[in-house]
């Protein structure tokens, strides 16, 4: 039907490693994953730490909150915030320009200065949301007695947190770094909604140049080739963790 | 042992998968006249049957339709389709609505998964340029009688064959794409002085004054070259194009010439004037919101049918109730500006089924060659018939007394080229709004134009 037959043997990976393209979708994207999944993890553990002290009714009125967003449709969300960027009449620009912060409205989606930084801080809100309930979940199954035993035995607030919880919480940061860290290679939605990898290619991740290659370019074989690199690089990724987190056991 | 033995097997077999790189350098041009010439004769008989009564012919057969007026409405074309099935009882058509966002995704993933529609309507660039190309398409020249082609406007009919005579899209309807201003913002700011309102036309010096003097008065950005996607990238093109007589490609639709001094000219005007922003967070529709909600005051994605848009207010008006006059895209002399068509009409896939193909060139004849069906077909479009008359009857006035639509019609001498056929379309238009965005981001303009035609002319040659 096309002309997606034809053997080219290593052409395709040979290619990829010269493609400036593929090369800043790469970098966007190991940006993404450096910046966001710290971020994810210890925000997520430090709103769950707060959270899981309180009364029922509350705990979960913030589970809800920060939950919100994960299972709200990307599209939803991202019309939202599509709107809060807007160059022209965005709440952003709005209060940035009335608290004297911005001499002049931000094109924030559309400089590559700021378009990445926007896509992360997006990415942050709607990630979060599954760490934090399964730290509550986790933080409220530590046996109690051992850290009562720990104060009675003059730990502060911090060494009981470290040495008691955080060991018996390790499965469930492992857990959710492995899954924060696929989630973020695996950027899609918000680029192909929010920037389509603009401006100037400047938030085009691999995924999303996958699906540039494959269904814009119709360049299938070379989309399939990214895909496997991606592929290689999550499981290589994710060893790493797995190894780290059962060398700390 | 043997767990060891397969497990090498697999491990082989994947990483052999993994080898398996596929090219996309070569073409096979060749399947189209291999797999369309058996169909022509068949598909001949039938059409001959069909224009005799045809209403034995029974089939299911699939159209999907790219959102063409109300050619988008499931109202309406539920309705087409009652009128055509009164005819003929026994084709069953399921109608499946796309939009340009999402649309090739949709089907070019159908394509690759074998799954392509029986019938699809668009514009040569995606019937003839790209499928058609690609030996997708069943070639419609057996359903093209000489009756049609005196009747269909040659320009209309050329963008519709391949160079080897080919036939992949029976043309329904067509308009000229064009801009709009908001007139009453313009009357504030004294811009209207530059205008030709009764011609709809203006100078590139008016232009650019008009411009200058709406910024002066409202001291925002008046308009915007939107390049964040390819949704409605005919608008910066034709702008582009026509501010100092450029081209997109050459006469022959072989290469592209948006490198020449006329268009970098263009471009680089457009970036020196405080008026226009590059905005690469919004494309045409983004474009068309803010026009018609009054924070841009000038829209480059325009045509009729968002002339004649009520959505939100009485056609014609913004949000706001401003009134919205549409105008041809400013040329050196005013009257030699160039406007980008826009033709639209249906394909049929080659799916090897021929009793499909049967039924979708007769679902094709009721619509764009019947005296009962096309009339409504063409005003479901919102847009112009692509002849005069159809098997006798006259279509020159189908829209009555409609003043906006005669109105508009006054552009119709100004359609230009229809250079979307050139090879290479597809890698092109998404290179034409990078390389949009790479003016937007600073770069010098022959540079990036430079890269655009390379790039775009590496695609033709392929």
């Amino acid at each position: 039907m096309n002309s997606a037959d034809v053997f080219v043997g290593l052409a395709n990976y040979k290619e990829l490693f010269q493609d400036k393209v593929f090369l800043g979708a790469l970098k966007n994207t190991l940006i993404i994953v450096v910046v966001s999944v710290p971020i994810t993890c210890v925000f997520s553990l430090w709103v769950s730490s707060v959270i899981v002290d309180l009364k029922g009714w509350a705990t979960s009125l913030f589970r809800i909150v920060f939950y919100l967003p994960v299972v709200t449709g990307s599209v939803a969300v991202t019309v939202v915030w599509k709107w809060m960027f807007n160059n022209y009449y965005g709440i952003f620009n709005y209060l940035g320009t009335k608290t004297g912060i911005i001499d002049q409205n931000i094109n924030w989606l559309g400089d590559e200065r700021y378009a990445l930084a926007c896509i992360i801080l997006i990415l942050l809100t709607t990630s979060v949301g599954q760490p934090i309930v399964l730290y509550v979940s986790a933080l409220g199954n530590v046996d109690a007695s051992l850290v009562e035993a720990a104060n009675v035995d003059g730990a502060t607030s911090l060494q009981a947190f470290w040495k008691i919880k955080w060991p018996q919480i390790m499965p469930t940061t492992l857990y959710i770094v492995v899954i924060t860290t696929i989630n973020s290679f695996q950027c899609f939605a918000l680029i192909q909604l929010l920037t389509s990898g603009g401006p100037n290619h400047s938030t085009d991740t691999i995924m999303y140049y996958i699906y540039y290659s494959a269904f814009k370019l119709y360049r299938y074989g070379y989309g399939d080739a990214m895909g496997v690199v991606l592929a290689i690089m999550i499981a290589i990724l994710s060893a790493i963790q797995f190894k780290f987190g059962n060398s700390n056991d | 042992m043997k767990k060891k033995v397969l497990a090498t097997l697999l491990v082989g077999a994947m990483a052999a998968s993994l080898l398996a790189g596929c090219g996309t350098t070569v073409e096979t041009t060749g399947s189209s006249d291999t797999t369309t010439a058996p169909e022509k004769t068949q598909t001949t008989e039938t059409a001959e049957a069909g224009e005799a009564g045809g209403s034995d012919v029974s089939a299911d057969i699939t159209l999907w339709t790219y959102p063409i007026g109300e050619w988008g409405n499931a109202e309406t074309v539920d309705s087409l389709i009652q009128d055509f099935n009164k005819e003929y009882p026994g084709i069953n058509v399921t109608v499946e609505y796309l939009d340009y966002t999402n649309g090739d995704d949709q089907v070019n993933t159908a394509i690759e998964g074998g799954q392509a529609p029986d019938l699809i309507m668009e514009g040569p660039e995606r019937l003839v340029a790209n499928w058609g190309a690609k030996g997708l398409m069943v070639d419609l020249s057996d359903i093209l009688d000489d009756t049609d082609k005196s009747e269909i406007y040659e320009s209309v009919l050329s963008a519709c064959v391949n160079k080897e005579g080919a036939t992949y899209e029976y043309p329904l309807c067509m308009t000229a794409h064009c801009m709009a201003i908001n007139k009453t913002v313009f009357e504030e700011a004294d811009a209207m002085q530059y205008v030709d309102a009764e011609n709809h036309t203006w100078t590139t010096d008016d232009f650019f004054k008009a411009m200058d003097a709406v910024y002066a008065h409202t001291g925002q950005t008046v308009g915007a070259v939107y390049c964040s996607g390819q949704g409605g990238d005919q608008g910066t093109r034709a702008l582009i194009n026509n501010l100092y007589g450029g081209t997109f490609t050459d006469a022959d639709h072989t290469k592209y010439t948006a490198d020449s001094a006329e268009n970098v000219k263009a471009i680089q005007a457009l970036v020196d004037s405080k008026a226009i922003g590059f905005d690469a967070s919004i494309a045409g529709g983004d474009e068309i919101n803010l026009f018609r909600q009054g924070v841009l005051n000038v829209a480059f994605c325009w045509n009729i049918a968002q002339q004649l848009n009520a959505d939100n207010n009485d056609a014609g008006l913004t949000n706001d109730g401003d009134e919205i006059l549409f105008m041809a895209f400013p040329s050196e002399k005013a009257t030699d500006t160039k406007l980008c068509g826009g033709i639209w009409g249906f394909g049929v896939f080659d799916n090897k089924d021929a009793n499909k193909i049967e039924a979708s060139k007769l679902f094709i004849k009721y619509m764009a060659d019947s005296a009962e069906g096309t009339p409504d077909a063409v005003l479901s479009s919102t847009y112009f018939p692509v002849r005069d008359t159809v098997e006798g009857k006259d279509l020159t006035g189908l829209y009555g007394d409609v003043q906006t639509m005669s109105e508009y019609s006054t552009l119709m001498q100004y359609l230009g080229d229809y250079y979307q056929v050139t090879p290479g379309w597809a890698e092109a238009r998404t290179a034409w709004w990078n390389m949009l965005q790479q003016v937007g981001s600073g770069a010098d303009v022959q540079t990036a134009v430079d890269e655009f035609v390379g790039t775009a002319n590496a695609a033709a040659a392929n």
